[in-house]
């Protein structure tokens, strides 16, 4: 079965070839544009790599970024984004983990996409955009593959110290599209607005759902999140009425007052994900839009973005604890309980908190180049001894309320969610072992702060630290405190005291 | 100015805040940053700094920021 995604591309242009797909304050994309420009990437594309293979996309976030990564699909390949933004050594990064022939940039970052690419062949967007289509070629290209066959691969946080690449189906996204617009039913009058970088999981719904359905996106440039003014005003000019953003995205204007100053008129629909709410925050966005749906969403990239999801049904208070809900279609939960002495599985008791463990269609294919880290998560149900059926294990705790909704309990090892990302704190720590002068260290995370400390014994400056850092990790990376000890508490074991250092958290 | 200095060198030390000229509209701060910041100068400059002041003119550069808090505290 071939997939569904180009049929869209094809039928929504032919449907509202002149209507608007994408826009930002620099210009705007037509459906008909989007079939045009990506059909031209895929012939370039198609006449330069195999099918199924990695393609680095390298550029701004513009209306051009999803036509070219939708032209890399067509060509029956994949695309690997990645966000010109992004610290030069993160880059290198990830392009020693894709390990693309090819690398698409755009013209402002050709330089730094030449210095980074090795034994890779580097294309100018605007160049192969303004290239010929081969229909015949492309039509060639897209009968090729099957919905199984890989769309994305998305980068997220390590523990090993090196980002994964999270490779996920045709078939994996149309799954979570259909789940998620069965409940919030975006129609042709919909406006979604992204926040989300075309790297980050997130930005998948802005880039597929206008095909899907009709709607637009508005790409609202990242500098207005911290100008809560700005904008609120981004959002009535253009009518947004759907924002599927981060906990972070919404938590952040409520933080800085913009709600004092005025509101987003035009809004229907609030999805948000990555972390846990602050009741406080998402309160404020309550009280102010009383007539919006607000809808709490959960998962992993490797479940495709997210498998749960709750309708909020009243104003919440600050002793509110926010469901992570039930299934999206398509999906289904299980909870598990591991027996450490055995190294064996059992279904988590009725009410008991379990690993949440994910199952369905819409399972990412696992990670790029590591099929160890893939066979650790993704498995066989232990449940089922009967046939195969691969689950993934989110590292998620959860329990089932007496409601019969899914509630969530933090993670069973030290992965954080912080500024809307996940992140390895065992990352930053093998990252900091690597700066010159630290010679032990440990990472911990202020939640309620929104503080990732790093204590560490050695000679260099905090200022040389977080120096290194802002030059080789993304900002979500950077710890904010750095705290320089004499010597590293340590356990009997000769391990670190964490709690020694949690309570050095002032 | 040196209170601020050293507030935003802190903050960000990888930041040329003598020279630098489009903080926000040059996406140097990002959100976080001007959270972490705002709330920093409302304690050390005894000042709120309202909504209707977050406009990337009041934050792009050092001097900038230093007018906006001497704006304010004229006010108080």
């Amino acid at each position: 079965m071939a997939s569904e995604i180009f049929d869209w591309i094809r039928h929504s242009a032919g449907l509202r070839g002149d209507r608007t797909i994408y826009e930002s304050d620099e210009g705007s994309l037509t459906f008909g544009d989007l079939d045009i420009f990506s059909k031209a990437v895929a012939t370039w594309v198609a006449k330069h790599s195999d099918i199924e293979r990695p393609i680095a996309v390298m550029t701004s976030r513009s209306v051009y970024t999803p036509a070219c990564c939708m032209g890399v699909a067509r060509a029956g390949c994949f695309y690997a984004p990645m966000d010109v933004d992004m610290p030069r050594a993160r880059l290198e990064q990830v392009m020693s983990v894709a390990a693309p022939e090819l690398l698409i940039v755009d013209r402002d970052h050709l330089e730094i996409a030449e210095s980074i690419a090795e034994d890779c062949t580097v294309a100018l967007m605007e160049d192969i955009m303004k290239g010929a289509a081969d229909e015949e070629l492309v039509a060639e290209r897209e009968a090729s593959v099957t919905e199984s066959s890989p769309i994305y691969m998305i980068f997220t946080s390590g523990s090993t110290g090196k980002p994964k690449g999270v490779l996920t189906s045709h078939r994996a996204l149309i799954g979570y599209l259909d789940g998620l617009n069965e409940v919030i039913s975006l129609g042709e009058d919909d406006v979604l607005g992204n926040q989300a970088s075309f790297d980050y999981i997130a930005a998948i719904r802005d880039m597929y759902l206008p095909l899907m359905t009709g709607a637009r996106t508005v790409i609202i440039p990242k500098n207005e999140f911290a100008m809560p003014g700005d904008l609120f005003r981004t959002l009535n000019s253009h009518g947004v009425t759907t924002l599927c953003w981060s906990c972070a995205g919404i938590e952040i204007p409520a933080k800085l007052g913009g709600f004092e100053e005025g509101r987003p008129e035009h809004l229907r629909t609030v999805v948000f994900s990555g972390s846990v709410i602050s009741n406080k925050y998402l309160r404020i966005w309550q009280e102010n839009l009383p007539e919006v749906t607000f809808i709490n969403q959960y998962g992993p990239t490797e479940a495709t973005a997210s498998c749960t999801y709750y309708v909020l049904r009243e104003v919440v208070t600050d002793d509110t604890v926010i469901p992570i809900g039930r299934p999206y279609k398509h999906y289904q939960i299980l909870l598990l309980s591991a027996d450490s002495d055995n190294g064996t599985y059992e279904k988590t008791p009725d009410g008991e908190i379990g690993e949440i463990c994910v199952k369905g269609p819409c399972l990412a294919t696992g990670y790029y180049r590591s099929q160890e880290q893939t066979d650790k998560v993704f498995m066989q149900n232990p449940l089922n001894p009967d046939y195969p059926e691969i689950i993934y294990l989110t590292g998620d705790l959860g329990h089932i309320g007496e409601d019969g909704e899914l509630y969530f309990h933090g993670r069973k090892d030290r992965q954080i969610k912080h500024m809307g990302h996940r992140v390895e704190l065992t990352e930053i720590e093998a990252y900091a072992l690597s700066i010159d002068g630290v010679n032990e260290c440990a990472s911990l995370y202020d939640k309620s702060r929104e503080l990732i400390y790093i204590f560490y014994a050695g000679t260099a400056t905090a200022r040389e630290i977080t120096l290194s850092f802002r030059t080789n990790m993304p900002a979500f990376m950077v710890p904010r405190r750095l705290v320089c000890l004499a010597e590293m508490p340590h356990l009997p074991n000769g391990k670190i005291a964490m709690s020694d250092l949690r309570k050095m958290m002032g | 100015m040196e209170t601020l200095m050293a507030i935003l060198e802190e903050l960000r030390p990888d930041v040329d805040f003598a020279n630098e000229k489009s903080l926000v509209t040059g996406g140097v701060f990002d959100s976080f940053d001007i959270i972490s910041l705002v709330s920093q100068l409302n304690d050390e400059f005894d000042i709120t700094i309202k909504p209707a002041n977050l406009l990337p003119e009041n934050f792009n550069s050092a001097e900038a920021i230093l007018s906006l808090i001497e704006k304010l505290q004229d006010e108080e």
